[in-house]
């Protein structure tokens, strides 16, 4: 225990990571459940209201904050300096450092439900002066910043060892043009981390001195400005969706070529597109107000339509590179491809919101829910689970069963799909998002059922994993160093791999250097 | 280095377009206008740091050629596995911040634990 509580090796630093983050997962589940219970049926009080508002505010919290971004950068401390061939992150006691802030962080934003007034109760994106003054505003709220800020602080952090450790610890031979796309995507969403997340201390921080310290930075009463604290928080958010995506962008280019038995096509349009998309995204961050009337509508409209334009170089990219591949269609592959699928149903609502006259009907609308669903759940969240599928033998030394795995991708991608395209319908007849209860009218008692059940499903999908992972912790099977016949280097090394990673290093001489040493080449997929 | 260098400075050419574009089309917004120049100045900041650090380094993987064979002896430094600090700081932090919102006292204990991990980090890495 005590080995783990002060370890700075980064294998166990970002397994830690990734089991906190399911940790969190889960509990945000256990949440969503919640919700789509109480919304199950019209006129329902099955929760209270003001537990309901806390409800969907940690969900979105844990979902963003301690789900999905940080299972990429603990990902990446798990991988990057493998895949670079490093023996360690460049500052292993600052991500150590990291690590711990982001733990003590999630618990301090959840341990506001045990307080007196419960957990923050005013949305993941706590709106000032909204977060000042309304209810569930007390102590929870102030657990809730507190939580956020730590989290920020880890994340810029994260950011910065994972830049200095690509810029300087690559192994002889591995040019940044060998380098996996993943590494690539890692710096891409660091880069993006050290511009936007300042912006989240800073407006955390100010909320917290108009709480306690007697500021008035968004109070209109005394000369403050609501409208600042969302410019500076979606300065932040915005950039945060996309630290949110392009680490699984790697995530799932890696798995298609692998399974694909082909090398990814188009490397260098996929580096470019991935930073076309961090600095697009900069720029797009009032698109969340268009209906302020504050805020430069055509800028902003124009800037986020084009943001299209790279994410689809990457669908030709991910397309190309399964063009007369030979692929096999494992469970790691399978939620790949459902990662392309949803997240281009979310692209194509995203690119329909990015128009004001569309997003002034549809604003704050069960449509905007069902698009972020699309994108960070159906995107994202399936290429979480690709991941874990793919690394899981490279980091606990055991395969996953395929044949659970593959029940588990089919309830899930069902069940996604059956919760959330009911939602674009409902925004659709006008249901707003966080709305405790509804009334009885249109088809919004049908859709909300439907959703419901479809929630149970993907539940059901979600279950299975966690089922699969005891019976192949059970079974124990060990793997060999390259199970799926992978082409980067993290294969080259044992499952687990040792400490300071490798015992011999291949010679690196093509972007796919286990490709081209048959030796190294494993059993293939 | 050279791919980095050229990364960062394209991102602060990048960044300068983008503020000179906002500044004119969203009708010289002062907030936005602020937040883009402060990144395009931090971009700046990498940047430069980045032209000067590329001419003195000396980076293994930079080497196209190179091999494992090439570097063999090479000392890499010392690598550490263990440091009750991390964790230390972290819950430090978490108290500095407790301590500002609830009780003066436990904000100074907080500062001073916070000061002594970043002592004892700062020896450690020395050691090294």
């Amino acid at each position: 225990m005590i080995t783990w509580l002060t370890a700075t090796d980064h294998k166990k630093i970002g397994i830690m990571y990734i089991i906190t983050t399911m940790v969190f997962f889960v509990i945000a589940g256990i949440l969503a459940l919640m919700i789509r219970a109480q919304l199950a049926t019209p006129d329902n009080d099955l929760i209270p209201s003001h537990l309901y508002n806390q409800i969907f505010t940690l969900h979105g919290t844990a979902m963003i904050f301690f789900v999905i971004a940080p299972f990429g950068l603990g990902l990446a401390n798990y991988l990057v300096p493998l895949q670079i061939g490093a023996p360690d992150m460049a500052f292993p006691r600052l991500n150590a450092t990291s690590l711990w802030l982001f733990v003590i962080a999630g618990i301090i934003t959840f341990l506001g439900l045990a307080t007196y007034g419960g957990a923050a109760a005013y949305g993941w994106t706590n709106y000032a002066p909204l977060s000042e003054i309304s209810e569930g505003t007390g102590v929870g709220a102030d657990f809730w910043l507190i939580g956020i800020l730590l989290a920020s602080v880890s994340t810029i952090l994260t950011a910065i060892n994972i830049t200095t450790t690509t810029f300087l610890l690559r192994a002889p031979g591995m040019t940044m043009w060998r380098v996996p796309i993943f590494v690539w995507e890692m710096i891409a969403t660091a880069i993006l981390i050290l511009m936007a997340f300042p912006s989240l201390t800073a407006v955390t921080l100010m909320v917290l001195i108009d709480r306690h310290l007697g500021g008035h930075f968004f109070d209109p009463a005394f000369g403050g400005n609501p409208i600042l604290y969302q410019h500076l928080f979606w300065f932040f958010g915005h950039p945060e969706v996309y630290v949110m995506v392009l680490p699984y962008f790697g995530i799932v280019t890696e798995v298609i070529a692998t399974f694909a038995r082909k090398p990814v096509f188009g490397y260098v349009g996929l580096v470019i597109s991935a930073f076309a998309i961090a600095g697009l995204s900069i720029g797009v961050w009032a698109h969340h107000m268009f209906t302020t009337g504050a805020v430069s509508n055509p800028f902003f409209s124009a800037v986020s339509f084009l943001i299209a334009v790279p994410t689809g170089v990457k669908f030709v990219n991910w397309i190309g590179t399964m063009w007369k591949g030979s692929i096999e269609l494992s469970t790691a592959m399978l939620f790949a491809v459902g990662f392309l699928f949803n997240f281009l149903l979310g692209g194509i609502t995203g690119v329909m919101v990015a128009s004001p006259p569309i997003d002034y009907q549809v604003h704050d609308s069960y449509f905007v829910v069902n698009h972020f669903h699309y994108t960070l759940g159906g995107g994202s969240m399936f290429a979480m689970f690709a991941a874990l599928f793919f690394w899981f033998p490279k980091i606990f030394g055991v395969k996953l069963s395929e044949r659970l795995g593959k029940w588990c991708f089919w309830f899930m991608f069902v069940g996604f799909n059956i919760t959330f395209i009911p939602m674009a319908f409902m925004g659709l007849e006008g249901m707003a998002r966080r709305v405790y209860t509804y009334p009885n009218v249109e088809h919004l008692a049908l859709l909300n059922g439907i959703a419901s059940f479809g929630g149970v499903i993907l539940a059901i999908g979600v279950a299975l994993f966690f089922v699969n992972i005891l019976v192949s912790a059970f079974a124990h099977v060990p793997v060999p160093a390259n199970p799926w016949g992978g082409y980067s280097l993290e294969w080259a090394t044992s499952s687990p791999p040792p400490e300071f990673n490798f015992e011999t290093m291949p010679p690196i001489n093509s972007r796919r250097p286990l490709w081209d040493a048959p030796s190294t080449q494993g059993s293939g997929p | 280095m050279k791919t980095f260098v050229g990364l960062f400075l394209s991102s602060t050419a990048f960044g300068a377009v983008i503020l000179v574009a906002y500044w004119f089309v969203a009708h010289e917004e002062t907030t936005g206008s602020v937040l883009l120049a402060i990144m395009t100045a931090a971009l700046a900041f990498a940047a430069v740091y980045a032209v000067i650090a590329e001419r003195h380094a000396h980076i293994d993987g930079d080497g196209q050629d190179l091999t494992p064979e090439d570097v063999k002896g090479e000392d890499l430094g010392v690598y550490t596995t263990h440091s009750p600090y991390p964790i230390l700081l972290a819950l430090s932090c978490l108290f500095m911040l407790l301590g500002v919102l609830y009780s003066p006292i436990l904000a100074f204990a907080a500062v001073v634990a916070v000061l002594l991990c970043l002592w004892r980090l700062g020896a450690e890495s020395a050691r090294v």
